[in-house]
């Protein structure tokens, strides 16, 4: 393939560095393709971790991104189990924790991010557990066994779904958080209210405050809030990530909130491009979710192709709790107005305006309309406030220009 | 090109057009296909197509999808699929499916299923 690098290595075998190889190949990119995983595990998808995997309603086999022999199919030298140690782009290299050299005329850094651990006295209590890996999920299912007493640090998307999912398996929950209710700037507040009360409903304890101190009782811990005190057999801190850096950093790339990264992915360094978690384009907020993990992949791959990049789309993420189906498109933090389709109380759709404009929604148990809005987001479509308010109104058909 | 599987010859009556409306689908299911899995039938632009209704990227019934200019986006992940031929054309659907006949027989909408 003219112009493309000679080989390339993708460290980082989540969604956004499998996204790269797997666009690499689907471009006709036909040189030496390798994939850097530090995990054992063949590349699994994340969202269903704190769902149907910690519920036990699926296996680990059963949410790989890729069947076995897909990798070797496509000649994606897939290292699993090893870590990538250093970058040298001068040297065109990448060093592996083994000692081995793997030769990149290309690198593309999707080394995501670490689960974010509490730092208080007594945290570092093994009863105290994170989600982020496969392996978590496993150890952490292990212990959600009927009558576990189990406190949940942190209310945000992962919170509230291992909150969910240890009800499901009937477990006794605390669900502790700072700020009340959690994911104003995901979803507005009437929805963040809404979404939080399903956890009382449920039979949850909600909290309101932040741990200041970790006591060891023996068989579980003593999580202590302001005046107040947890007890409990088993702690999940879901309290956001810490960027997996080192790479970047040793490397020299310029990185502020993330890798900086232009529209192709390309960092500060012309031969490294970043994608995923661990990448922040210039002028834009970082992006966590799965989408954006599977669109800067793209991107990056487009980037080392010195192809045009997909178009951009805008950001979106779902979330499953309890019987709820939550989707958003856009964002909730410009928006001067918000017009809601149907009842909070049941299935509905929240859309948020700005100067007349869409710049958002978000949904329950209304994916048909999500996918609507989505589209005309991207498409740039005027909107009229009434219409969409109008429950009378198929927004699919709005969509569609009908 | 997509390789599908032999078709069976049975004609399976699903609804009527009036039933199907543009842009519309509607999951038929494996009792009445008599097929491994269900079967999403698709009413893009007045053309009728069907395909195996299970995505081939996660269990995500494609019935509930959004069907646009002979593509269907799968509800879950956005996994996008060619009505006409069932290839994966869009991310992170990679892997092709089961396109299956549709005839449309007075006002009647008929399934000739594939095995």
């Amino acid at each position: 393939m003219s112009g493309a690098p000679g080989s390339v290595v993708v460290v980082g075998a989540g969604l956004a560095g499998v996204t790269t190889a797997e666009y690499l190949r689907a471009h006709g990119y036909d040189g030496r393709l390798t994939l850097i995983g530090a995990e054992d595990e063949p590349p699994y998808d994340r969202p269903p971790l704190s769902k149907d995997v910690l519920t036990g309603k699926s296996a680990l086999d059963e949410v790989r991104l890729h069947p076995e022999g897909w990798y070797a199919d496509r000649q994606v030298g897939l290292r699993l189990g090893v870590a990538a140690q250093e970058i040298r782009p001068a040297e065109r290299a990448v060093v592996l924790a083994d000692g081995t050299v793997e030769r990149a005329d290309a690198v593309v850094l999707a080394t995501g991010g670490t689960a974010r651990r509490l730092s208080v006295p007594g945290a570092e209590h093994p009863s105290l557990l994170t989600l982020r890996t496969a392996r978590d999920a496993v150890r952490l299912r292990e212990r959600l066994v009927p009558g576990t007493r189990v406190a949940v640090v942190g209310a945000g998307l992962i919170g509230a779904e291992v909150t969910a999912s240890a009800v499901a398996l009937g477990c006794e929950v605390t669900l502790l958080d700072p700020v009340t209710p959690p994911l104003v700037g995901v979803v507005g507040p009437e929805i963040a209210r809404v979404l939080h009360a399903q956890h009382e409903q449920h039979g949850v304890d909600l909290r309101r405050g932040s741990v200041g101190r970790v006591e060891s009782t023996g068989s579980g811990v003593r999580l202590h809030i302001g005046d107040g005190v947890v007890d409990c057999d088993v702690v999940v801190v879901g309290i956001g990530i810490e960027l997996n850096l080192d790479l970047a950093h040793s490397a020299g790339l310029a990185v502020d909130g993330g890798v900086l990264v232009d529209n192709a992915g390309r960092t500060s360094n012309p031969a490294v491009f970043a994608a995923g978690d661990v990448a922040r384009r210039v002028g834009a907020p970082r992006e966590e979710h799965w989408d954006a993990a599977l669109r800067e992949g793209e991107a990056a791959a487009a980037g080392v192709l010195g192809q045009p990049a997909p178009a951009a789309k805008a950001p979106w993420f779902w979330s499953d709790r309890y019987d709820t189906h939550l989707e958003g498109v856009g964002s909730f933090t410009t928006a001067d107005r918000t017009v809601v389709r149907g009842e909070l109380t049941a299935d509905f759709t929240a859309i948020a305006l700005r100067g007349g404009g869409l710049v958002g929604a978000v949904a329950v148990n209304r994916p048909q309309e999500i996918k609507a809005l989505r589209r005309l987001l991207d498409r740039n479509v005027p909107v009229d406030a009434a219409m969409l308010a109008d429950e009378s109104v198929d927004l699919r058909r709005l969509a569609r220009g009908v | 090109m997509v390789d599908q599987p032999q078709s069976t010859g049975r004609r399976v009556l699903v609804c009527r057009v009036a039933d199907l409306p543009h842009g519309e689908s509607l999951r038929v299911p494996r009792e009445e296909t008599g097929t491994g899995d269900a079967i999403a039938l698709f009413n893009d632009g007045g053309r009728f197509h069907a395909l195996n209704d299970t995505c081939t990227h996660s269990r995500a019934s494609l019935s509930e999808g959004w069907v646009e200019d002979g593509l269907v986006e799968c509800p879950l992940h956005g996994g996008t699929f060619d009505l006409r031929t069932g290839a994966a054309v869009g991310s992170p659907a990679t892997e092709d499916t089961t396109t299956h006949d549709v005839e449309v027989l007075e006002d009647a909408i008929y399934l000739i299923p594939r095995t």
